[in-house]
Parts: C-alpha cells; sequence; structure tokens
C-alpha cells in the first residue's frame, strides 16, 4: 500500500475519532438556553398556560408579555403557532379552544406603547 | 544511511495524517456544523427562565386548580425538590417587591404539593409531555391522542381530576382571636406572629396580610416561611409604636398592638412579642 493511501486513511481515521469525540464521548450538554429553543411540544404548553390565565384575567398586555420570551416573533405569530401544533396533536377542544381565544385577541392587539420585552 | 530513516518517516507521516484528520472531525463538528440549540427541554433552561417558567406554572394552577397537570408541569423543570423550589422562589419574589404577582401562586402550589399524597412528583421524562398535554382541564376521560413526532411514545397517565386548593371566601370577614403576649428570648424582640386558619382550623398559605402604623404600613404574605406553618407570616415591632392588623381579604382590625415588656429570671427588661391568630368562623 502506498504512503499516500496510508495517509489518507489516517485522516480519515482521524476525522471519525474527531467526529466521535465531539458528538459521542463529549457531547454538548445543553444547559442554560432560552425559552425560544424549547421544542415545539413544550412551546405549545407554555402558550396553553398563558391561554389557561388569560381566559381567567383577561389580561392581553400581559399575555403577550409572557409570550415575549418565546422568541421576536410577534405573540399572535407565536400564539397561532401553537394552536396549529394543539390541533395536529389533537389537544383536548377545552385547550385548543383557550388557544382559539387567545391568539384570535392577540391578532387584534396593539401593544400600549413600546414592544415586547422579554 | 537512508534506509534506517525509512521506517521513522512512515510513523511522523502516518500521526501527521491521523492528526489532521482529527482537527478536520473537531473542525466539522464545532464550526462547520455546530450544533444549534433547538429542541430543548425546560429542564435545560437558565435559571431565570426556570424561574419564569415555574411562575408560569404556578399562575396556571391557581386559575385551573389542575394540580396533577401542575406536578407534570413541574417535573419538565427537573427540580429534586419542586416544593422547595417553589417555596424558595415565592419568598425571593416577594422579597423582590412581587414586579409580576405570582409569589401568591407559586405559595398555593408548593402548599397544594405538600398537601398531595403524590408530592414526589414524576420523574422528568420527555414523555411526561404526552400525559401532560393530554390530561384535560376539567375531563375525566383520557383519549389516546396521536403525536406529531414518533420520538415521543405518549403515556396516557390519568391524572387527578381538579380540585381546588381552599381559599379565603371573599365577604367571610376572619375573625381575630384575641392577641397573645409571648415571653421568649428565643425569639426576635418585638416579634408579632400572625396565623391565618380556615373553617376547618387549616393553616392557608398566600393570604395578604396589612400591618399599619402612625406613619407607615406594610403588606406581608402567609405560607413564606414555611417551616413554621403555612399559615403563618412574621413582622418585627418596633418599640413604642403601636400597629393595626388586617387581612386584605377581609377581617376584623385589630388595633393597638405593641411589643409587651417582659423580663428575664434575672430581671432584665426586654421587648417580648405578640402572637395573633386569624380564624375563619
Amino acid at each position: 500500500m502506498s504512503r499516500w493511501i496510508k495517509f489518507f486513511i489516517m485522516i480519515a481515521l482521524g476525522l471519525a475519532a474527531g467526529l466521535v469525540y465531539a458528538w459521542a464521548i463529549s457531547p454538548v450538554e445543553y444547559t442554560n438556553t432560552a425559552p425560544d429553543t424549547l421544542r415545539a411540544d413544550y412551546r405549545c404548553d407554555y402558550v396553553l398556560m398563558v391561554a389557561e390565565v388569560f381566559h381567567s384575567d383577561q389580561n392581553i398586555d400581559q399575555a403577550a408579555r409572557r409570550l415575549g420570551i418565546l422568541g421576536s416573533e410577534p405573540p399572535a405569530r407565536i400564539a397561532s403557532q401553537a394552536l396549529e401544533y394543539a390541533r395536529l396533536a389533537n389537544f383536548p377542544a377545552s385547550d385548543l379552544a383557550l388557544l382559539q381565544s387567545l391568539t384570535a385577541t392577540l391578532q387584534t392587539w396593539q401593544p400600549a406603547s413600546g414592544g415586547i420585552s422579554p | 544511511m537512508s534506509a534506517k530513516h525509512e521506517p521513522s518517516r512512515g510513523s511522523w507521516y502516518l500521526l501527521t495524517g491521523l492528526l489532521i484528520g482529527l482537527a478536520l472531525g473537531l473542525l466539522v463538528a464545532w464550526v462547520l456544523a455546530p450544533v444549534e440549540y433547538l429542541e430543548t427541554a425546560p429542564a435545560s433552561l437558565r435559571p431565570d427562565f426556570k424561574d419564569k417558567y415555574r411562575g408560569m406554572i404556578a399562575s396556571a394552577y391557581l386559575v385551573t386548580g389542575d394540580l396533577g397537570r401542575a406536578q407534570s408541569r413541574l417535573s419538565l423543570l427537573g427540580d429534586v425538590d419542586p416544593v422547595q423550589a417553589l417555596t424558595l422562589q415565592a419568598q425571593n419574589t416577594h422579597a423582590a417587591g412581587d414586579p409580576d404577582g405570582s409569589a401568591y401562586a407559586l405559595a398555593r402550589l408548593a402548599d397544594a404539593l405538600k398537601q398531595s399524597p403524590s408530592e414526589a412528583g414524576l420523574s422528568p421524562t420527555p414523555e411526561l409531555i404526552a400525559s401532560l398535554i393530554q390530561s384535560p382541564a376539567g375531563g375525566a376521560t383520557l383519549t389516546p391522542t396521536r403525536r406529531p413526532s414518533s420520538v415521543l411514545t405518549p403515556i396516557y397517565t390519568p391524572t387527578p381530576r381538579p380540585t381546588r386548593t381552599p381559599t379565603p371566601t371573599v365577604g367571610a370577614a376572619f375573625v381575630a382571636v384575641a392577641p397573645e403576649s409571648v415571653c421568649d428570648l428565643n425569639l426576635s424582640e418585638g416579634l408579632l406572629q400572625i396565623e391565618v386558619k380556615d373553617v376547618a382550623g387549616q393553616p392557608i398559605p398566600g393570604v395578604e396580610i396589612i400591618i399599619s402604623w402612625e406613619d407607615g404600613e406594610e403588606h406581608i404574605f402567609t405560607g413564606l416561611k414555611p417551616e413554621l406553618g403555612n399559615g403563618y407570616s412574621d413582622f418585627v415591632m418596633k418599640p413604642n409604636v403601636g400597629y393595626s392588623v388586617q387581612l386584605a381579604s377581609g377581617s376584623q382590625l385589630v388595633t393597638n398592638l405593641s411589643a409587651p415588656s417582659c423580663q428575664t429570671n434575672s430581671g432584665e427588661s426586654y421587648r417580648g412579642g405578640i402572637r395573633l391568630l386569624f380564624q375563619q368562623p
């Protein structure tokens, strides 16, 4: 076997070792993440919590503020994404109604001043 | 001469190849295709975001009364002791002036969990979300549903029906039992100890108490020192100041409370405390 072949074999072995080390032996640990990285079902559940509280207090400004921690998108969009997910996941009708109510209210809502700060 | 060097050269270039490959591997894994922080779980959130998430769970519990769902949600945060985490956050939030108004909800949820037989909670597995979203707020029957991701296998764990924890009924004024002087050197001087109990004699957490004096007023809450009781709260009275105490939700007004004078066995005087009980009739 020529030296070049051996050389490239070693490179391939090194590459494989590097990937195994970085992805398997010492994988990245998810700590100190922000809520906008949450998985869709967790995001949806957070929005559902906001909807539950909104259903009780009808405080849309507070609901929008609470949704603000899920990202920089408009609260109405965050809520409608959650509603879409909830429909696909066959959430109970009562939960869908809560999400629907929150989404509908947010779609016509205008921030009182400034914007949303998480 | 050159033949002697052949094996040594061979080893070095192989090692060089290995190192180049290793460097390329790390370059790919850490730079060219870095890990993106997506699809994370609540347990991995930064502590301040966890607090917001926990506060949201408590606020939602307060309006739905669904303890099973709250437990499932809390387990996603991976707290070693959810009750302690809630209590601590309630205390910190209250100390910070309760900017988002969640201290009461946190205290109520902590209290409800303490009274719940399944307080130990559920282990924070990803599957919990499935049971969590399938716990209808007011329903009794759980029906299996399709999940969009094949990663999660829904485990349909029936959660308890919503059981609301006792709340002070608006308009049902609390009655103050005659204040009792306390002479105890082990307590802080001038300590006003207040307890709030419901009709059944059970302590009620999260009750707002208004303490006022000639040129000031302070609002305190029960349940923020759970080690002393869920319906307990205290306040240190200044010397020679008369205080009035009333529950914000409505109670008899107790006036002219001041630290009594007590004496030690050796005759030295010190300021004692007062114990005051508000009982729902």
